[in-house]
């Protein structure tokens, strides 16, 4: 009885710090969703020194682990600021990570984003302007739409491999579920390590099913909004 | 003072270059091993093999939805625990004090990249048509046979791309080998930035690092992925030259 006490108590204590994971989750999904679209019209339209810009800094964000990039922006920065007499050493730990993930995530998110939106193809565009549409109008009302219905897998994808990469937060100190984590075998004197981890795992798992369960919901309800249209 | 000292960053990236080698010898077992057991986990939930199928989809599940970083330390955590009960319940006299870190991160990555690998494969082999192996069933091939034959070769050529870019992601999970206390290149740029507050020289040392071994591997999988599509219209060409020939052709 006691041991199920135990780990319904971890349980509880570790899930006390989910909001903060989810926090940073959602921030930094909507942040990289901004960024990745700008990135993605960038490459897509070819805007000549721009489009040097995006393709150098999407390989550098593919091609380096998250952990370096997160302490590039968390020592690095800093240090790079200070040379020209800004001070950003105070500002909370929390934007830096925000930062970083939301730089990292924007490049991946920019290649779904692009993915899709060649997907929907250009003849939509063709149709927006023969009824007098602008570029900005018919990429808000008619491309972009259609295109978050087709990129709604990858995006899943996206979403959960953001809610792991979160996992790396602690590394700078933030009390996430990762850091709840460490604080508990601080004070447990590093017993229990495994059930602890074991919990943790739990808490991510139940946490990726819930957002693909959202997603193919999602998935699901939009689609079928789709079939009806084309038949009328 | 410079904001970053390049003669010290300079200086110090043969150190950083030692970490090199366990990098990749980390991501290289991992992705051969994480193929075999990919393989298999593939063709047990291909064929629907009673229990392993369902065994399998929830181990997929699992790895894909938990961080590597906590699979690493269920891992590490696990198995001196695993040990200890194995060693109250046979008698044995397991120490997990004497695993070598090394080991522990062949172990858990090739864990984690076999449940990626499935998917892959899975879907690959999903994609070579049925009627490739009843062909290959109609001249009397085994399952067996054909599968290595006919099937598994087109398979991988289809899997190519997808398994180049989990190598690429297995480089830089390298990274977070740290977990189980194995020094490669981040953990090296990490104590040499740790020691004199060279923070944005050394981790853009590591970064650079890691850049170059990714873009190295990418014109290495362009390469070979063109050598093998290559192959394959040449003998497409032969094929049809060969079926010309033949006089007794439907």
């Amino acid at each position: 009885m006691s041991v199920m006490n135990d780990w319904f108590s971890l349980f509880i204590q570790v899930l006390d710090k989910l909001p903060i994971t989810l926090f940073m989750l959602l921030i930094s999904l909507v942040c990289s969703l901004v960024l990745g679209v700008a990135i993605a019209i960038v490459r897509i339209k070819r805007f000549t020194v721009l489009y040097q810009i995006a393709t150098f800094y999407l390989s550098f964000c593919r091609s380096t682990p998250l952990l370096v990039q997160l302490f590039l922006v968390y020592f690095g920065l800093p240090q790079l600021l200070l040379a020209f007499q800004i001070d950003i050493n105070s500002l909370d730990r929390m934007i830096f990570v925000l930062i970083s993930l939301s730089l990292h995530n924007a490049a991946y998110l920019s290649e779904v984003v692009r993915s899709a939106y060649l997907a929907v193809g250009e003849d939509q565009f063709e149709a927006a302007y023969s009824v007098g549409m602008t570029y900005t109008q018919a990429l808000w009302r008619v491309v972009l739409p259609q295109a978050f219905v087709l990129s709604l897998p990858n995006l899943g994808n996206n979403i959960i491999e953001l809610l792991k990469d979160t996992s790396l937060a602690f590394t700078i100190g933030i009390i996430d579920i990762m850091g709840q984590v460490r604080i508990i075998l601080g004070n447990n004197h590093g017993i229990g390590m495994f059930e602890i981890y074991v919990v943790i795992s739990l808490i991510y798992w139940g946490t990726c099913i819930l957002i693909e369960m959202v997603i193919s919901t999602l998935e699901k309800v939009l689609k079928k909004g789709k079939v009806s249209l084309s038949k009328s | 003072m410079p904001i970053i000292n390049f003669e010290f960053a300079i200086q110090e990236i043969p150190a950083v270059l030692k970490g090199v080698p366990i990098t990749l010898a980390i991501a290289v077992v991992a992705m051969v091993f994480g193929l075999i057991f990919g393989l298999l986990i593939a063709l047990c939930r291909i064929y629907r093999v009673p229990i392993l199928n369902r065994l399998f989809i929830i181990y997929i599940s699992f790895i894909r939805g938990t961080p590597l970083l906590v699979q690493l330390y269920v891992f590490f955590y696990g198995v001196p625990v695993l040990l200890d009960k194995m060693n109250q319940s046979f008698g044995t006299a397991y120490n997990a004090d004497h695993i070598s870190p090394l080991l522990y991160a062949f172990i858990a990555f090739t864990i984690n990249v076999s449940a990626y690998q499935a998917e892959i494969m899975r879907a690959s082999l999903n994609a070579v048509q049925i009627g490739q192996m009843e062909a290959a069933h109609s001249v009397g091939m085994t399952t067996f046979q054909a599968l290595k034959r006919i099937v598994l070769p087109q398979a991988f050529l289809v899997a190519l791309p997808n398994l180049g870019n989990t190598f690429i992601g297995l480089i830089k999970a390298t990274s977070l080998a740290f977990a189980v206390k194995v020094v490669e290149v981040m953990a090296l740029a990490k104590i040499i930035a740790n020691d004199g507050y060279h923070f944005l020289e050394m981790y853009l040392v590591a970064a650079l690092i890691y850049w170059l071994i990714c873009w190295l591997l990418e014109v290495l999988f362009t390469f070979v992925e063109e050598k093998m599509r290559n192959k394959e219209i040449k003998q497409k060409k032969m094929n049809t030259t060969i079926s010309k020939d033949l006089p007794l052709r439907v």
